[in-house]
């Protein structure tokens, strides 16, 4: 009788441990659901055609748009993915092929406080190192800014992946007399691709909705601009701007913005994931 | 082993020892492979034995705190002198599981050599080593329509078929397989065991096994190796028939291992 009846708490407290996770999990949607509801109702009505095409039109002139916050993000982003994929995949390669030694673990420190640094610290770094040498704000800056925060987590990932890859995978290259470079880059690297891809994605959706850092590299720019050495506006950028505007309509354009900029965010995380399942 | 003696022998051990930091791995190993010929090297878990085949193909050379003597010549010459590259290009290796490369097809994984090494090959040439590769294999029945279909489709056993085609287009002067079948079931085990025998006469063949029965169903010498030294090494029937040495005895007849 005794048994049976502590079978039953046990059954019990099963269920209520079931229920508490399941609710927990529910809840965590919550949030994301609202924001997402949110952004959806204020942004949908400013996107329109004009929205995607139009640079920003001035105070008191209805329409305009957001082409050249678009464009500036996509370089900015660029820059960065061009700058931090290579360094990212090799420095993770570094590190899953010497897991043990003195270099490495400073090597992995490193990356773990690159990591922690504040994205505006990033920005200030940029700010004095490029943008007060160069003599102006700039495209170069912004996505070299954005370029350092996407380094560890390409690192991260890269060195994850890699790590999961069999050694036998390698010994079957070397012991065909393929010299240990080439093994690397034509067996390994090839091996651990959708890992490595994903990492790459959702660092791009990281740093895509970075504002910090932008402030005083890219600056933002009311025109079309698509030089490297120029300022340029980037999505966040007119967020920040438009959102702290007394204006309506720029009101309206923040919030359209930040309806792409999620979308953009939420595009770049789901591709991820598929990327991993191929 | 006297009537062998006068056949020049493919691979040559001589006064072979090789320590990793303060053990000693191997202990004088002399020994001799001949031509043709399918090698059993036998022997208990953590004899040396495949320490001994991987040194053959130099993929101990990494290990920390390696060192060894002595020589192991191949036709002549010292492999452990060579560059590590060549000599893994004239002798192959399998290994305990099949391994091979998921990104590649099946076609591509038996040229991998190949392709990876940067040798550049004629659309003909590599059809032809690709189906003479596979058929010496036993694989190309089974895989001749999904050629271009991902090696890791294809069963345990097919895998590891295609690991041994991979290693023959390479045209190596020999084989190595290191305890080829530990990771497949009795049905595979029983194909690449008849591969092997087929193989006997085209490649020389060292196998690392410590399945007793099959080295003596597949192989023309034994050598029965313990705790890093060469107890016994003789044509397999002898060796099974008449051991000279008394742990030799003990081993084949389970008494240890």
């Amino acid at each position: 009788m005794k048994t049976a009846s502590t079978l039953q708490t046990r059954l019990l407290k099963e269920i209520c441990f079931k229920i508490l996770i399941g609710c927990l999990s529910g809840l965590l949607l919550a949030p994301l659901l609202f924001i997402l509801f949110y952004i959806v109702s204020k942004g949908f009505v400013a996107l329109n055609w004009d929205f995607f095409t139009q640079l920003p039109k001035p105070v008191g002139m209805t329409g305009g748009g957001v082409a050249n916050a678009i464009v500036g993000s996509l370089i900015l982003v660029g820059v960065a993915a061009i700058v931090s994929v290579p360094f990212g995949v090799m420095v993770g390669l570094y590190l899953s092929e010497n897991q043990a030694g003195r270099f490495s673990e400073v090597v992995r420190l490193c990356v773990d406080t690159l990591q922690g640094v504040p994205s505006i610290v990033m920005g200030i770094i940029a700010y004095t190192w490029i943008v007060l040498p160069m003599g102006s704000f700039s495209a170069l800056s912004g996505g070299l800014a954005l370029a350092f925060m996407m380094v560890p987590l390409i690192t991260k990932s890269t060195e994850e992946t890699l790590k999961l890859i069999p050694n036998s995978l390698k010994e079957a290259s070397i012991a065909l007399g393929v010299p240990y470079h080439t093994t690397l880059l034509k067996v390994i690297l090839p091996a651990g691709r959708s890992g490595i891809m994903s990492g790459v994605l959702l660092g791009l959706a990281r740093v895509s909705g970075e504002t910090a850092p932008l402030l005083f590299t890219a600056f933002g720019n009311p025109f079309m601009s698509t030089s490297l050495f120029k300022s340029v506006n980037a999505l966040p950028l007119i967020i920040f701007n438009y959102a702290t505007s007394p204006y309506q309509d720029w009101q309206t354009i923040a919030w359209g913005a930040s309806l792409l900029l999620v979308a953009f965010v939420l595009g770049l995380s789901i591709l991820s994931k598929v990327v991993i399942k191929k | 082993m006297k009537k062998t003696s006068t056949v020049t022998p493919v691979l040559e051990v001589k006064d072979f020892n090789l320590h990793i930091g303060e053990h000693h791995i191997l202990n004088d190993i002399n020994m001799s492979f001949y031509r043709k010929k399918v090698t059993a090297i036998m022997g208990p878990s953590g004899c040396g034995k495949t320490t001994l085949v991987r040194t053959i193909n130099r993929l101990n050379d990494s290990i920390e705190g390696i060192k060894f003597e002595g020589e192991m010549s191949l036709y002549q010459k010292n492999l452990l002198d060579m560059n590590p590259i060549l000599v893994r290009r004239k002798v192959g290796m399998v290994f305990q599981r099949p391994n091979p490369f998921p990104t590649m097809s099946i076609y591509e994984n038996v040229l991998a050599g190949y392709l990876l090494n940067g040798i550049s090959l004629t659309k003909e040439e590599k059809e032809h080593i690709v189906e003479d590769s596979l058929e010496k294999a036993a694989l190309w029945d089974e895989v001749k329509d999904n050629l271009h279909r991902k090696g890791t489709f294809l069963s345990g056993g097919q895998q590891q078929r295609l690991c041994i085609a991979r290693a023959l287009a390479m045209n190596p002067k020999i084989l190595l397989l290191d305890e080829p079948t530990s990771a497949l079931d009795p049905k595979s085990t029983a194909r690449i065991e008849e591969l092997i025998i087929e193989l006997r006469s085209k490649v020389t063949i060292i196998m690392v096994t410590h399945n007793i029965g099959q080295a003596s169903r597949v192989s023309d010498y034994t050598a029965f190796l313990y705790m890093g030294k060469l107890i016994e090494y003789d044509t397999t029937e002898k060796l099974f028939t008449n051991p000279q040495h008394a742990q030799t005895e003990a081993y084949l007849t389970r008494k240890f291992g």
